[in-house]
């Protein structure tokens, strides 16, 4: 009986590629010991790549050689058996360079079929954030720091050795863990490494998700238009002018917000997003001037909000801010909306510096963040934490 | 000393006077498709901001033409137009000579149109240099050349360039296990080229995007000064240079304090240095060790001390020996060079 399986990997934009690159390759020799064909390959909208952009790698593994085929004459595969996602703040769904507004992470996901997110967060908190669909699937999690690193530097914390010691577990028909294991000692040499993938493959469970569960969210979509409706030549729509806007409590225009393309938003591109102390801000502008994606609106008060969905989180703003805790970077995943941050700070000025308080004590100290390359000699430092983690479990 | 051409400049820009002069209005906005941190849009949204509202902008191929205007999407707010790689300079050359002739005869209504057209250092550096260069030589055309330099190839996944540093990494280049160093160029020069080669041009300057309002001032001179015009503007990678996305600010200040992208503009043949450029020449700065700035890049993690020394002792050399130091590449006395890695 001819069967083809795929298997998707969403990661974030050259933090993880090499990662996610490794992974599937590592699914397609594994599948390789149990005499099944596979080949390995990233996704044609997603190049050329951007940083943080949500990418993904697609593996596909038939039993004989005319199914792949089959599977290989599709552009991408349409659904999947099982999807990893490399990194938990892409839980809020993925904006690809081309042209689909948001999807859901679960969204390729077969019927039934599993979702394994590497996170240090527990299934229902990741429900909060993973948007809901009609179909039940399951969904398990690798526990770990998200692995990343940079362009030209791996972090090997063997975060692609437990990913396949997931997949062995969560897919049996795809391959068996001996099969992982005979990859790993012959193509990656490393015993180290099979005890971890092993530990990940007994370690694996996974929850239901029933029809419906998850986050109600109305995704970001727009109409495409059809040929018919685009303008002559190859000439598009320029932004036009932004101008001042309403305090929400006293209804008085000041401040300016520039217009922003509607098309395409960024903000599933973020790591951390920008938490701002309206309370300390002393004005200087210099969020402002800095940042690359214009995403500050200047508040009729004169002081700068980050639109949350025009930031990326690239932490600029935090890097240039000369006041202490006035602009913190904090991780995404603690945020379930885009809601503006002044407007709440302008409707409850103490609820919202309370609640700020006890966000930033979450922010990362910057020397210890691990979003790409910071100084050499770095990742040999963060591997032992993310080793710890990969054996107690 | 050469003659320069006296050509009504389009309109005077004044510079901005502080952080807090800054127009709000935003002719690059948000949502484009490039990396967290980018400092190519960065100057993209400075140029435009320092440029205003009537300005055409021409950009050749690139990370700023690619991730600005795919998928019937853009993020400006001012007449942009896509041209090919290497035709940065002949697209502003004739866009600029097509303004006039249409405002002479009356086609169009004659007022003050800015024409600036974009590169990358791919575009600009390489392939685009020969019409660049040529555009340089009409004095009589009001036009700014701006090219953004992240020092490789970078949209199609960083290949090598002219303006790509010593020994660094790229897809070119990667280091191997029997050669470590896979570029020996060194980095093109490529605005005393400019400056030098085109004696007529009025305005040739540097900038880097970690001096933004100095950015800004730099294309407003170059708009107001008359004649073709030319800005070399280094902006950190985070992809191809590999740092962590926050540290883009850092890198553009610490290329400049190490001493390894000097500040200086070249205003009708009279050279300033400025900022930190402009200390360490003075003696009143001492310039970073070059480690500082090399090892908090990734496309350097495979140097050993031996190259850190090496580029450490051709930055020392170009503000200790070169004629003009920092800028012109000539010597009195030549010594040997001896790169540890061959």
């Amino acid at each position: 009986m001819a069967q083809l399986l795929a298997v998707e990997i969403i990661y974030r934009g050259v933090f993880q590629k090499t990662l996610a690159k490794n992974i599937t390759r590592g699914i397609v020799l594994a599948a390789h010991n149990e005499g099944k064909l596979g080949i390995s390959f990233g996704r044609y909208g997603d190049a050329p790549e951007r940083n943080g952009i949500p990418g993904k790698s697609f593996a596909i593994v038939a039993s004989d050689e005319q199914t792949l085929e089959a599977g290989m004459a599709q552009y991408e595969p349409k659904q999947v058996d099982v999807t990893v996602v490399l990194d938990d703040t892409l839980c809020k769904g993925t904006e690809s360079w081309a042209w689909y507004g948001l999807r859901p992470v679960n969204s390729a996901l077969k019927p039934g079929r599993t979702l394994i997110v590497i996170s240090l967060q527990d299934a229902p908190t990741l429900l909060k954030n993973i948007h809901r669909r009609e179909q039940p699937y399951k969904l398990g999690i690798v526990k770990g720091i998200a692995s990343f690193s940079g362009m030209w530097v791996f972090k090997d914390d063997h975060t692609d050795v437990r990913v396949l010691g997931t997949i062995a577990k969560a897919l049996p028909e795809l391959f068996g863990l001996a099969s992982v294991e005979k990859f790993i000692n012959e193509k990656l040499k490393s015993s180290l490494k099979v005890t971890s993938a092993r530990t990940a493959f007994e370690r694996f469970s996974a929850v239901d998700v029933k029809p419906g569960q998850g986050n109600p969210e109305e995704l970001f979509k727009f109409d495409l238009p059809g040929w018919g409706a685009m303008r002559s030549g190859v000439s598009i729509k320029g932004q036009p002018q932004g101008g001042p806007y309403a305090d929400p409590v006293t209804k008085e225009l000041g401040g300016f917000r520039p217009a922003r393309n509607e098309l395409f938003k960024k903000y599933s591109t973020r790591i951390m997003r920008p938490v701002v102390n309206f309370a300390t801000c002393t004005k200087c502008t210099l969020c402002w001037l800095n940042c690359p994606d214009a995403s500050f609106d200047v508040t009729p008060d004169g002081t700068y909000d980050a639109n949350l969905e025009a930031c990326c989180g690239c932490g600029i703003c935090e890097a240039v801010c000369p006041v202490k805790d006035c602009i913190r970077m904090v991780n995404e995943s603690e945020f379930h909306d885009n809601n503006s941050q002044w407007v709440e700070f302008k409707k409850d000025k103490g609820a919202y510096l309370k609640s700020l308080e006890a966000t930033i004590q979450k922010a990362e100290p910057i020397e210890k963040r691990t979003h790409g390359f910071r100084y050499r000699g770095q990742y040999q430092e963060q591997v032992p934490a993310a080793l710890e983690i990969a054996n107690k479990g | 000393m050469s003659t320069f051409v006296d050509v009504k400049p389009t309109q005077n820009l004044e510079a901005f006077k502080g952080v807090k002069k800054v127009p709000h209005e935003e002719y690059y906005t948000s949502g484009h498709r490039t990396c967290q941190g980018c400092q190519s849009a960065q100057i993209m949204k400075l140029m435009a901001k320092a440029a205003g509202p009537r300005t055409i902008i021409l950009g050749s191929t690139g990370c700023m033409y690619v991730a600005n205007t795919s998928y019937y999407a853009t993020p400006w707010g001012v007449p942009w137009m896509h041209t090919q790689l290497g035709s940065a300079g002949s697209s502003a050359l004739g866009t600029a000579a097509a303004l006039r002739v249409q405002m002479r005869k009356g086609a169009m209504k004659d007022e003050p149109i800015n024409v600036i057209a974009f590169c990358g250092d791919g575009g600009g550096a390489d392939m685009g240099l020969g019409a660049i260069s040529a555009t340089m030589c009409h004095p009589d055309y009001n036009l700014l050349i701006l090219m953004y330099d992240n020092e490789s190839y970078a949209n199609t996944d960083i290949q090598i360039s002219g303006a790509s540093p010593y020994g660094v990494n790229t897809s070119f280049s990667t280091p191997g296990k029997v050669k470590r160093i896979m570029n020996h160029r060194w980095k093109k020069n490529i605005a005393p080229l400019m400056l030098v080669g085109h004696p007529t041009v009025k305005y040739v300057g540097t900038t880097c995007t970690s001096y933004p309002l100095q950015a800004m001032n730099s294309v407003r001179k170059a708009l107001s000064i008359g004649g073709p015009t030319f800005i070399h503007c280094l902006n950190p990678c985070t992809k191809g240079w590999d740092f962590d996305p926050l540290l883009s600010f850092e890198m553009g200040e610490l290329a400049v304090n190490t001493g390894i992208f000097p500040l200086y503009e070249v205003e009708c043949g009279k050279l300033k240095l400025y900022g930190k450029t402009d200390q360490i020449a003075k003696g009143k700065f001492k310039r970073l060790p070059v480690r500082d700035y090399l090892l908090k890049q990734g496309r350097f993690a495979h140097f050993v001390d031996e190259d850190i020394e090496y580029f450490q002792s051709k930055i020392d050399e170009m503000w200790d020996k070169w004629l003009v130091p920092g800028i012109i590449p000539l010597q009195k006395e030549i010594e040997a060079d001896n790169p540890p890695a061959k």
